[in-house]
């Protein structure tokens, strides 16, 4: 589904992620992690062609993400991303944020629009909130409201950048429980987070990024289990035992 | 000071005839004005945040050449040199066929130099948005003209509606300066009544009131605009 292929990018001087290759098959979750500023933002974002990298390859459902020739605002139509700061659209009400680009992009009729907005809001449990604005909702709220828009474009894949870096604690599992059903139902994801729970509990495959490499790539229990390099052992034991 | 007050010069003609058609060249000259500065402004607003370095040059240049020059030297240049830098068909045009030729340069003056400052407010309003809703809005599948239909500017006007607003009020004010070029517009107005009845505190005391009402009406205009566009849980969105 998502091919990375020696994927490289710099900033001017300043080498952001250096020939990173790995791989998502569909309805699988793979947990990227890593310390701050080993590039693993970077990385997803140009999955889906919100970062530009200058060496090797991404292909998504075989469409080459780095081909000038490649409409990206289509692609991207038809990859979910969720970011950090949620980045609802502050002036719509958390119904018309759902709408919005299903009937804009993807032209669907306002009604049906409107009914597969009320459908997902109560499966991420905000039946009851439609008509509130953004910033009316908590935190974990708006991320799952954030996650029903992604979803109301039917994806093919998701994209998570750290879904609950910005949030409170104990909004943290109201958001991971929507991703975690997401994972069951057969959604491939890729999710970049410090919840390594989650990633034990949800993830097909676990990758590790320090300084702009993918230094392990591993099934899950054996990332857990034994990880191979010495950097994702300390890396674990930090983040582990706190 | 030995000074006969007439207050009654105001509402006797053709005086009062000369305030009310000032007061009508005031609004007619700063509404087009503004059309075109509201427009126009907007665009090279937009333009200075688009990707594309070709439209941000543009904006930039733009905004650097019209804010630089003082506006009485603009409404001059308007007005007395470029008609003459014209192609000579064009320049014949302008100099003997073009319609009201002190309205419509005041209007082009004015209009010119407030959009470069409309620009600015408008870039700093989807500046102050971040680069995240950009992104959101990209990763939804929207192209850039739908990112700033959609996303950006909804937010980036409601965040400027203040200094618009100043903005809007500076255009009524500068309008006055179209008395240079031989527009009779209110201030040229109140000083014709001066110089026909020597009544200049009278007269200048109208045009003060005059021009205190349109700003007044204005900020009511525009805190109506606030008012309507409030999004519902927030204090000012720009505060976010």
């Amino acid at each position: 589904m998502i091919v990375l292929d020696k994927v490289s990018k710099r900033y001017g001087d300043f080498q952001v992620l250096t020939d990173c290759s790995t791989q998502v098959a569909r309805s699988e979750v793979v947990v990227v992690c890593g310390p701050s500023g080993s590039g693993k933002s970077t990385l997803i974002k140009t999955v889906n062609g919100l970062e530009p990298f200058q060496g090797g390859t991404i292909t998504v459902d075989g469409i080459d993400v780095g081909d000038p020739k490649t409409d990206l605002t289509r692609l991207r139509a038809r990859i979910g991303m969720v970011f950090q700061n949620f980045e609802l659209f502050p002036h719509m009400s958390v119904v018309q944020n759902i709408r919005v680009a299903q009937i804009k992009v993807l032209k669907r009729p306002e009604a049906e629009a409107h009914q597969k907005a009320l459908a997902l809001l109560d499966r991420v449990g905000l039946g009851e909130q439609a008509e509130k604005f953004p910033s009316q909702l908590s935190g974990g709220q708006q991320q799952r409201v954030a996650i029903a828009r992604a979803l109301a474009m039917d994806p093919i894949a998701m994209l998570f950048d750290e879904p609950t870096s910005a949030l409170d604690p104990e909004m943290i599992n109201e958001v991971l429980d929507v991703m975690q059903e997401l994972a069951a139902e057969g959604m491939t994801m890729m999710v970049v987070t410090h919840e390594m729970g989650f990633a034990r509990r949800v993830a097909d495959r676990v990758i590790f990024m320090d300084e702009g490499r993918i230094v392990e790539d591993a099934e899950t229990d054996q990332f857990f289990g034994t990880p191979r390099s010495d950097r994702a052992q300390l890396f674990l034991s930090k983040i582990l035992h706190h | 000071m030995n000074y006969n007050w007439d207050w009654s010069i105001l509402v006797s003609e053709p005086y009062m005839g000369w305030l009310l058609q000032g007061f009508g060249w005031t609004i007619a000259v700063s509404s087009a004005a503004w059309l075109i500065a509201f427009t126009l402004g907007s665009t090279l607003g937009i333009m200075r945040t688009t990707e594309s370095r070709l439209l941000r040059w543009i904006g930039t240049g733009y905004v650097e050449l019209f804010r630089n020059v003082p506006l009485l030297v603009q409404f001059f240049l308007w007005f007395f040199v470029f008609p003459e830098i014209l192609p000579d068909d064009a320049s014949r045009w302008v100099k003997r066929e073009m319609p009201l030729p002190a309205f419509t340069t005041a209007v082009v003056a004015l209009g010119l130099y407030t959009a470069s400052r409309v620009c600015e407010q408008v870039r700093s309003g989807i500046e102050a948005i971040g680069p995240g809703q950009r992104a959101a809005g990209k990763a939804m599948g929207f192209s850039e003209p739908q990112i700033y239909r959609y996303v950006l500017l909804p937010v980036g006007y409601r965040i400027i509606i203040p200094p618009l607003t100043s903005e809007f009020l500076t255009v009524f004010k500068n309008s006055s300066l179209a008395l240079t070029i031989g527009v009779i517009e209110l201030t040229a107005a109140t000083r014709q009544i001066e110089e026909y009845t020597f009544q200049g505190f009278e007269a200048f005391t109208a045009a003060t009131v005059i021009y205190s009402v349109i700003t007044f009406a204005v900020m009511g205009a525009m805190r109506v605009v606030e008012r309507r566009t409030r999004v519902p849980g927030t204090v000012a969105l720009g505060a976010k």
